[in-house]
């Protein structure tokens, strides 16, 4: 990105200008006056003497303050010239562009400059137009979009970001976007203040996506970056019917652990967790599963991740997450709820593959504990433009699962293809086949445009 | 689902699989090493002269580059210089150190400042001149010209315990793919 530097130097100019009119002008001018003012007060026959006194010890005082003034600019004007390279400003988020002149990063001691945004915005969104052979009444097909044909806006996502200072950042995720019921809402899904002490040591607090496995943390909210048209339902939002708790309001610190050529990660966070009504269904009608403002209890969700991105393997990652909270749909019942998921993907340029498992473990109080395992392999790999892929996915929940009847058994492979026209569409098209339990099997078609903006 | 046909797409993937390409690609076709190539061949790693680093692994170079490694060792965060796109060098540094094209190296990028593990895009500029002025001046910069282009206002960083255009220097380029 370019960026002009005429207003600074306009500005500079002034500056001096104004620093050579008071040195060389008004200096004069007012040590006229000062020499003057004697003799025209004594012109002045009926002029009390101590007013003559005053105003001369006020424009002495003025003269004094000017003469201060113009040091002051001299001196700001020298330290500008022999200063390095302007402020820098924002950098573009991406496709780097050319820039015409070096600039410095922006010091911690500096002021804010009102005239300049620290704002970096861009922009994901999606149309998609799918369709499938059952749409029936039953609470699982319900819960899990089995709309008639429809094209349907995706997320518009406006990803925005901003260096506060060298080590503070802040990122954010405004999401606008329609539900089941065709009216539009606006979603703050990512709000983070993130400080970077050092690689070892990065402290983030707001609104996040929770580091349970690889997905979440890899795609949030933009089918753009995803192979596939959507996320795993493994991984599925929330507010679609997903079983995790996707987002989380807390704190969270992360960074790598010196281990050499292991390359070892590590994420430890404290949140609010999701609010244990929102399983309920129908969906979104109880609750918000995230719980920004208020938790429903004073037990706080942690979770704990681990994983290696080994130099000798380019591109492998490996790793696990634990997650524990506490529920408490209803007083007094208590539902322990614990995420134990582990992954292995290979990311190349031209080819992935991903693998996770992981199991939810819901225990109530009192009762019988209630194991819902899940996973999903997904593989591609690039043939120019062309990125045709297939995955599997599965999730098995006992339809007696305190929080989540509805979502049963859900199983089976998706194969689909992603063309890339330029570097910012992408058009996919896939096909899904999903098995139900005690249900038909579901075949749906999708076509998607997704692009960056 | 038949059986049968999740049997048939996993045969086919296993056969996209075998033309995936060997994990790790010496040379580029052009790049081949030379036992002591001439300095307008050596590509130079360049830092701020206040940067305490003296030497980088090759790993650890790409790391810097990939945006995994955002900080030097005193704390102050890395600032990435490249080459505009078409310049031979910055060619170069994406086939030996990045190992992708400009279209995978924007992706890569914008991928990662949105999961929020690199901070910020790379800062592009236009000529050697250009970034010599920003390495120099920038505390954190670290970026790259061809040996000639360098001079005493930036330190270049040895690589694996090597200077530009040492015998077993990595980071050069034949003369026909500079031109």
């Amino acid at each position: 990105m370019k960026y002009s530097t005429l207003p600074q130097i306009r500005a500079l100019f002034a500056m001096k200008l104004i620093g050579r009119m008071c040195g060389r002008l008004m200096l004069p001018l007012l040590l006229g006056m000062v020499v003057g003012t004697p003799l025209l007060c004594a012109q002045q026959i009926n002029a009390p003497s101590d007013l003559n006194q005053q105003t001369s010890q006020l424009l002495l005082r003025r003269i004094d303050q000017l003469e201060g003034r113009v040091t002051e600019l001299e001196a700001a004007l020298a330290k500008t010239a022999t200063a390095a390279p302007s402020p820098a400003p924002p950098q573009a988020a991406l496709p780097p562009q050319p820039q015409t002149e070096p600039q410095a990063q922006p010091a911690e001691s500096q002021g804010m400059d009102m005239n300049k945004t620290l704002l970096r915005i861009r922009g994901f969104s999606d149309i998609t137009f799918h369709g499938n052979d059952h749409i029936h009444d039953s609470p699982q097909c319900q819960a899990y979009t089995c709309f008639p044909s429809s094209f349907t806006i995706g997320q518009v996502n406006l990803f925005v970001t901003s260096d506060l200072s060298e080590r503070f950042k802040f990122l954010s995720e405004i999401v606008f976007e329609s539900d089941e019921f065709n009216n539009f809402g606006v979603d703050l899904e990512r709000m983070q203040l993130q400080y970077s002490q050092n690689d070892y040591l990065n402290i983030s607090v707001g609104r996040y996506h929770t580091a349970i496995g690889y997905y979440n943390t890899a795609y949030h909210h933009s089918t753009w970056f995803q192979t596939t048209t959507g996320r795993p339902f493994l991984f599925e939002f929330e507010d679609k019917g997903g079983p995790l708790p996707i987002h989380n309001v807390g704190a969270s610190l992360f960074g790598r652990i010196p281990s050499g050529a292991v390359g070892l990660h590590y994420v430890v966070e404290i949140g609010n967790g999701r609010d244990s009504r929102s399983y309920v269904p129908p969906l979104g009608q109880n609750a918000t599963a995230v719980q920004n403002y208020v938790d429903e209890n004073s037990h706080k969700a942690f979770n704990v991740a681990l994983f290696a991105r080994p130099d000798s393997i380019r591109g492998l990652q490996v790793g696990f997450s634990a997650y524990h909270d506490v529920l408490t749909p209803g007083v007094p019942v208590r539902i322990g709820e614990t995420i134990l998921a582990a992954h292995a993907v290979f990311i190349r340029p031209n080819f992935e593959w991903l693998n996770e498992a992981l199991v939810i473990r819901h225990t109530p109080q009192g009762g019988r504990v209630f194991d819902t395992p899940g996973g999903y392999t997904q593989i591609s790999k690039r043939f120019g433009s062309y990125r045709p892929y297939f995955r599997y996915q599965y999730l098995n929940a006992a339809d007696s699962e305190p929080l989540f009847p509805d979502i049963r058994l859900r199983a089976g492979p998706s194969l689909g293809v992603r063309y890339d026209p330029t570097d910012f569409v992408a058009l996919k098209f896939q096909y899904d086949y999903t098995s139900l339990r005690a249900n038909p099997a579901i075949n749906g078609l999708a076509l998607q445009a997704g692009f960056t903006f | 689902m038949p059986r049968v046909t999740i049997a048939l797409l996993m045969l086919t993937m296993a056969v996209m699989l075998s033309s995936v390409p060997p994990a790790r690609t010496s040379q580029p076709a052009g790049l081949e090493p030379q036992g002591n190539p001439a300095a307008d061949e050596c590509l130079a790693i360049l830092v701020n002269r206040s940067n305490p680093v003296e030497n980088l692994s090759f790993a650890e170079l790409r790391k810097v580059f990939l945006g995994e490694q955002n900080h030097w060792s005193d704390g102050r965060r890395i600032t990435l210089v490249m080459l505009e796109s078409g310049k031979p060098e910055r060619q170069l540094v994406l086939t030996l150190i990045y190992r992708m094209d400009d279209k995978d190296f924007n992706a890569y990028f914008l991928h990662h400042i949105f999961t929020g593990d690199i901070h910020a895009a790379p800062t592009t500029l236009a000529t050697s001149t250009e970034v010599l002025k920003f390495v120099s001046n920038v505390q954190g910069a670290i970026g790259y010209l061809r040996t000639t282009a360098a001079d005493e206002s930036v330190k270049v960083v040895r690589v694996d315990s090597v200077l530009p255009c040492d015998k077993d220097y990595s980071i050069r380029m034949h003369p026909k793919s500079a031109k």
